[in-house]
């Protein structure tokens, strides 16, 4: 009695596990099919609302920036990525709950009516045609806020709707560009973010002086010298590194050659 | 004046123009680095015009190329707002233009001639020409190199001569003044073309954005130096 799952003696029992164990079997699978039933029910239903509220929503998901990274929050909390094309997705999981339903073309371009996957893509397109142009003036390297406020100043010249922009959506249509294999990449120095459009390395001591540059405002060759303890000749090859590849700037106007980050320009 | 090495020029007045004789002209906002500075003309100088190493013209020769062309759209900006045709480059050094007090930090004539040759060039889009003294009667464009010191005063096209007469065109047009004779002076000084853009050019750079008028066969020139008359077709 205190122990529940005793055996019982005799031969009987045998027979009777056997039937138990299909019968929690059987059981167990109609318990599941009915949970996947509710849950396709559930995902539907969601898809749908999720549908007509980015239909409904559609301009401000367009033009407010914090309905927009909270719409994007949500997204990423019930683990479904707007930007991924449809071809992973409905090859998976979502492709199954409907039937594959949604074939072709990407299921979130149908299911938001290309509102959100257009923005961003609208929105990489500005960020790079940005970091080419500013690339001789900065080597590739350019703040996001700096991005930002080019991005909104140059709205009215190519007509596209982007309103207003936050830094978090310039960082996601940097992630957006990635799967075409290409160089941009998010970067952080200090607690700054930075998109660097060159995918050319840089080594640890131009990481370090940039990382300096990021806190200090400016560098110089004696700066480096006090503080990193670096020969003065080695200091003074990273600069020209550095200013070889335009990612810092000399100014030669004050009382020892000063090496200034043009991806802060704007100093925003 | 021009004989002097740019960069001693630079140092030295640097101090005595700063601190000495225009103390009353430096903004207060000394403390807060702006991210765009204002002019007491109320121009609004770009972000660059914040930046230090914006005024030593830079060794690499990419980097070097976007300066000179955030130059000459600053030039031209600044030009703009102020309405001036014609600058001359020795003074121009002591004005905001190329002088930032904020920051204490100037072009050096050597500089500034770069940043003028570049927009002279093809490169830079034609957007300013020397006015050199030898060639000051006709509208040639430098056809022999000019030395140095010659070159210190020059005109800023923040228009082009041929974009100036197209405007001039369309002002005539729009106010229905074609087959009527006017006067140079009309078309500059007076006060009917008060609010037009091209209200205030010199003579000799209008005479030459007329040339363009008469070229196209727009307009015709009539008179002699002095009081000369051009009508348009």
């Amino acid at each position: 009695m205190t122990n529940p799952t005793r055996r019982t003696p005799g031969l009987s029992s045998l027979s009777r596990t056997t039937i138990s164990t299909s019968q929690y079997a059987s059981h167990g699978a109609s318990l599941r099919s009915r949970q996947t039933e509710t849950l396709a029910t559930q995902l539907s239903v969601f898809q749908s609302l999720l549908h007509e509220f980015s239909i409904t929503h559609a301009k401000d998901i367009r033009s407010n920036p914090s309905f927009r990274a909270e719409f994007a929050r949500m997204c990423n909390a019930i683990g479904v990525d707007p930007l991924v094309s449809s071809h992973h997705v409905s090859d998976n999981e979502k492709g199954k709950v409907k039937g594959g339903r949604y074939g072709g073309g990407s299921w979130w371009a149908q299911a938001l009516g290309s509102t959100v996957n257009d923005f961003y893509f609208e929105l990489a397109v500005r960020v790079v045609e940005i970091c080419r142009e500013t690339r001789s003036e900065n080597g590739g390297l350019i703040s996001v806020p700096e991005v930002r406020t080019r991005v909104q100043k140059g709205k009215g010249s190519i007509g596209s709707g982007i309103d207003s922009v936050s830094d978090d959506d310039i960082m996601r249509a940097v992630d957006a560009l990635s799967p075409l294999g290409s160089c941009f990449s998010i970067m952080k120095l200090g607690h700054n973010m930075l998109i660097r459009s060159v995918p050319k390395d840089l080594n640890e001591d131009q990481g370090t002086v940039l990382e300096a540059l990021q806190v200090m405002g400016y560098v110089t060759v004696s700066m480096l010298q006090v503080n990193l303890g670096w020969e003065r000749a080695r200091a003074m090859a990273v600069m020209e590194d550095l200013m070889a590849d335009s990612l810092v700037w000399v100014d030669r106007q004050a009382e020892q050659s000063e090496y200034w980050s043009p991806a802060f320009i704007t100093g925003g | 004046m021009a004989s002097l090495t740019p960069s001693s020029t630079a140092s030295t007045s640097n101090l005595s123009t700063a601190s000495i004789l225009q103390p009353s002209t430096k903004e207060p906002s000394t403390t807060t680095p702006p991210s765009s500075s204002t002019d007491p003309t109320g121009f609004s100088f770009p972000p660059h015009y914040s930046f230090p190493p914006f005024f030593t013209l830079q060794p690499t020769l990419s980097t070097r190329q976007s300066q000179l062309s955030s130059w000459s759209t600053l030039l031209q900006s600044y030009c703009r707002h102020l309405h001036i045709f014609t600058l001359s480059l020795l003074d121009a050094l002591e004005t905001p233009l190329f002088y930032n007090r904020t920051l204490s930090r100037r072009l050096s004539l050597r500089d500034a001639r770069a940043v003028v040759d570049y927009m002279c060039s093809e490169e830079g889009g034609h957007r300013a020409e020397w006015i050199l003294a030898s060639q000051s009667n006709s509208s040639k464009k430098g056809s022999k190199p000019a030395s140095d010191d010659e070159k210190t005063k020059l005109y800023i096209f923040w228009r082009r001569p041929e974009e100036w007469a197209t405007v001039i065109e369309d002002w005539v047009d729009g106010t229905g003044q074609r087959g009527t004779v006017l006067t140079l002076y009309e078309l500059a000084e007076s006060d009917v073309t008060k609010k037009e853009e091209f209200h205030g050019m010199e003579e000799e750079l209008l005479r030459r954005c007329l040339g363009v008028c008469v070229k196209r066969g727009k307009a015709q020139i009539f008179g002699a130096e002095g009081e000369m008359g051009v009508k348009f077709f």
